[in-house]
């Protein structure tokens, strides 16, 4: 009987360790799908770290973080900061701070201290009209470190509210201000300027294409657009020159530090999209090349030596958007070494057959593939990176 | 007899290996019998939720002969067959607190043809303003007809006005989308063109539905969270056109969803299922839920997928109550390629 008891009181806590253990298991096997992103500084440094030239700025889940000697250092808090955009000389950068219903450009110092407010698009406390705040998106300073550009929500007309490029003094009011392109109606806008050398800017336009569809387009400009009047709202065109079609559904461009090559991503219309390259001219791209397909790639921005690109791409499909690096030999291999000439046979005239070189082996360029420098973060694929050298 | 083992002992010995014999298929039943039952206990809340939100019974009431009816006279399209090919209803509501849970409309309204053998996918949206006769009787923009006869009443109007035989419909509010979204962690969409918006609804989360709240999606590839697709799929203020374009952007999260559905385990039912508790309803029961989830996941040839949306000429402007009247012919012979 006490056998039996024993054997009663085995089972019952067999039955218990087991039903539990296979609860715990089930919970255990389940796919992490919906895994919160980590802060890139979790982990940092880690041993062997991949190091990128310089410091490269970046923002995840609203805050500013730098990427240097293969650490990250968190240097806004999490508060709607992003889109970082270096001063020519690095010792300031300019950042939005994004809030729920309008977003502000401010100035920080490198290590994310608050400056100055450049735009306030808050709009009056009194004014309860949600149409009386304004964006401020992708601020860039221009060579000269005194004028800065922006996507800013103004004109808008009831519910049209396209971004245009807006031109203004860095340390000026945004009344000071510019309008650069005049953006087609109920298409979202003008975005990405990149300030020029040449004094003028390169941007992407969003338009419809021939089948209604909204595409983006790269587009120069040399000189502030002309003013829409009252009949021609928009007066597409007038403002510069397209640079990509409507089809290709270009944007995110980026030009290297040489200033001879463009990056920028293409989507064709489709939900993945290219990362691509060509030559550029000052005025005008060359015969552009796919260097990365079938990923989704945001963001591609060259590094300030030159030494390859950085963008941002999630490792799984749907999944957050890590940061990648594109060495330069992936997308400009060295030159193959000379072909052996044959060493001729010595001796005198020989009227011969000529003797057949023996053939070299192939040279199979090794395939150079993107580098992935972070697993489990979530960047905002919607902030250009910035990178000091 | 064998030496050295005596009748009595041969017995007891006998008894004993019976008795390890049952203990140990005891045992093993109790183990098997504790892991179904550890099993239950991780799934029984999610089948609860399942069992509540699949397997709806589909009530068409009777119809009411309607004397602008136009579309019923068309002829009916040839069937397509195609061997275990489905169709599927996809309804999306603003079930916001200014609507009677009961008589919300469908902003959002998608055919899905499902063709296993060719793994192919067609997705076609109609337009929320489309004015159509209702099974039910009268005429009016195709998103009552679900406030007039629930799932039932707009399957039956989109059977009777396009010519089709729907096998499923999956019906989901708007907290169900971001629910869902949030669920499988966020999708990855290549947002079409930047979606600003002054005069978004403020109707998530708010006790005031009619308030405006501004928004601005960003372009580009990005990672969104419920919030923000539902965002990108729900804004039409800032898109000429309107409808069509929010329609354009709804099939691309969609696919995006899909995308990410491929990654979802058996085991990660219960969470959604607890997230998405009630936001969710469907014809289908779970079993046939089951079936489809992995199967979807085969789906991996973007080329074999159709996205299309009604626009002109196969509707034009001017209808009553500002909706868009439809141009039948070419409707019809639109859906008859593709739908049976």
């Amino acid at each position: 009987m006490i056998a039996r008891f024993f054997l009663g009181l085995g089972l019952c806590a067999l039955l218990l360790v087991t039903s539990f253990a296979t609860y715990v298991y089930l919970g255990g096997r389940n796919s992490k799908v919906d895994v919160v992103a980590q802060k890139p500084t979790v982990g940092s440094p880690r041993p062997n770290a991949f190091t990128l030239p310089g410091t490269l700025y970046l923002s995840q889940n609203g805050a500013i973080y730098s990427y240097s000697f293969g650490r990250f250092h968190q240097l806004t808090i999490e508060d709607g900061w992003m889109q970082p955009s270096l001063y020519p000389d690095g010792t300031y950068m300019l950042a939005v701070h994004r809030t729920y219903n309008y977003s502000d450009v401010y100035i920080l110092t490198r290590f994310g201290q608050r400056i100055s407010l450049v735009v306030n698009n808050a709009g009056s406390a009194n004014n309860s009209d949600t149409g009386s705040k304004h964006w401020s998106f992708y601020p860039r300073l221009a060579p000269d470190g005194a004028t800065m550009w922006m996507s800013y929500d103004e004109p808008k007309v009831g519910y049209d509210v396209p971004l245009s490029i807006w031109e203004m003094p860095v340390n000026g009011r945004i009344n000071q201000g510019r309008l650069w392109t005049n953006s087609i109606d109920y298409t979202g806008g003008d975005i990405q300027p990149i300030p020029l050398t040449t004094g003028g800017i390169m941007y992407t336009k969003y338009s419809r294409d021939d089948n209604g569809n909204l595409v983006g387009q790269l587009w120069l400009s040399m000189r502030p657009s002309p003013p829409a009047n009252g009949l021609t709202l928009t007066t597409y065109g007038a403002e510069g020159q397209a640079l990509t079609s409507a089809t290709d559904d270009c944007s995110s461009p980026s030009i290297s530090p040489d200033g001879h090559a463009i990056a920028m991503i293409c989507t064709y219309e489709r939900q993945d999209d290219r990362l691509e390259i060509a030559s550029w001219d000052g005025s005008n791209i060359g015969t552009r090349r796919a260097l990365i397909i079938n990923q989704l790639v945001a963001q591609p921005t060259w590094a300030p030596d030159g030494s390859g690109i950085a963008f941002l791409a999630p490792a799984v499909p749907g999944g957050q958007f890590q940061l990648w690096f594109l060495p330069k030999n992936a997308y400009n291999p060295p030159p193959p070494p000379p072909t052996p000439i044959p060493t001729p046979t010595p001796g005198g005239p020989y009227h011969g057959l000529a003797p057949s070189p023996t053939p070299a082996p192939a040279l199979v360029a090794p395939v150079i593939k993107p580098i992935q420098i972070t697993t489990n973060a979530g960047f905002d694929a919607t902030s250009p990176l910035a990178w000091a050298g | 007899m064998p030496l050295g083992i005596l009748p009595g002992r041969r017995a007891r010995a006998s008894r004993r290996r019976l008795s390890i014999v049952r203990t140990a298929a005891l045992a093993i039943f109790a183990i098997g019998l504790s892991a179904m039952a550890g099993s239950v206990a991780y799934f029984l809340p999610a089948a609860k939720l399942a069992w509540d939100a699949t397997g709806q019974v589909i009530s068409i009431a009777s119809p009411t002969p309607s004397p602008t009816s136009t579309a019923v006279s068309s002829p009916t399209p040839s069937p397509i067959y195609q061997p275990g090919a489905f169709t599927v209803l996809l309804l999306g509501s603003d079930d916001d607190s200014k609507f009677s849970p009961d008589h919300v409309l469908t902003q959002s309204m998608i055919l899905v043809r499902v063709i296993p053998t060719t793994k192919q996918v067609i997705m076609l949206s109609i337009p929320r303003d489309l004015y159509v006769p209702f099974w039910a009787g009268g005429s009016g923009k195709i998103d009552g007809a679900y406030s007039y006869g629930q799932a039932g009443g707009a399957i039956a109007t989109v059977e009777q006005d396009f010519g089709v035989h729907i096998d499923e419909y999956i019906w989901i509010g708007l907290l169900g989308l971001i629910k869902l979204i949030d669920a499988i962690g966020g999708i990855d969409v290549v947002t079409s063109n930047p979606v600003i918006d002054d005069y978004y609804p403020q109707d998530i989360y708010d006790p005031y539905p009619y308030d405006f709240q501004r928004v601005a999606v960003l372009a580009g590839p990005q990672h969104l969270d419920g919030i923000h697709a539902m965002q990108y799929v729900r804004s039409r203020h800032n898109d000429l056109q309107s409808d069509i374009g929010r329609s354009k952007r709804q099939q691309q999260v969609l696919l995006a969803i899909r995308q990410k559905a491929k990654q979802v385990s058996s085991t990660d039912v219960p969470s959604i299922a607890a997230a998405l508790g009630g936001e969710i309803k469907t014809s289908m029961g779970l079993g046939r839920v089951a079936q489809l989830i992995p199967f979807a996941a085969t789906f991996d040839n973007p080329d074999a997928i159709t996205s299309m949306v009604m626009t002109p000429p196969l509707w034009h402007g001017g209808g009553p109550g500002g909706s868009l009247t439809p141009n039948w012919p070419e409707i019809l012979a639109l859906v008859r390629q593709y739908f049976p």
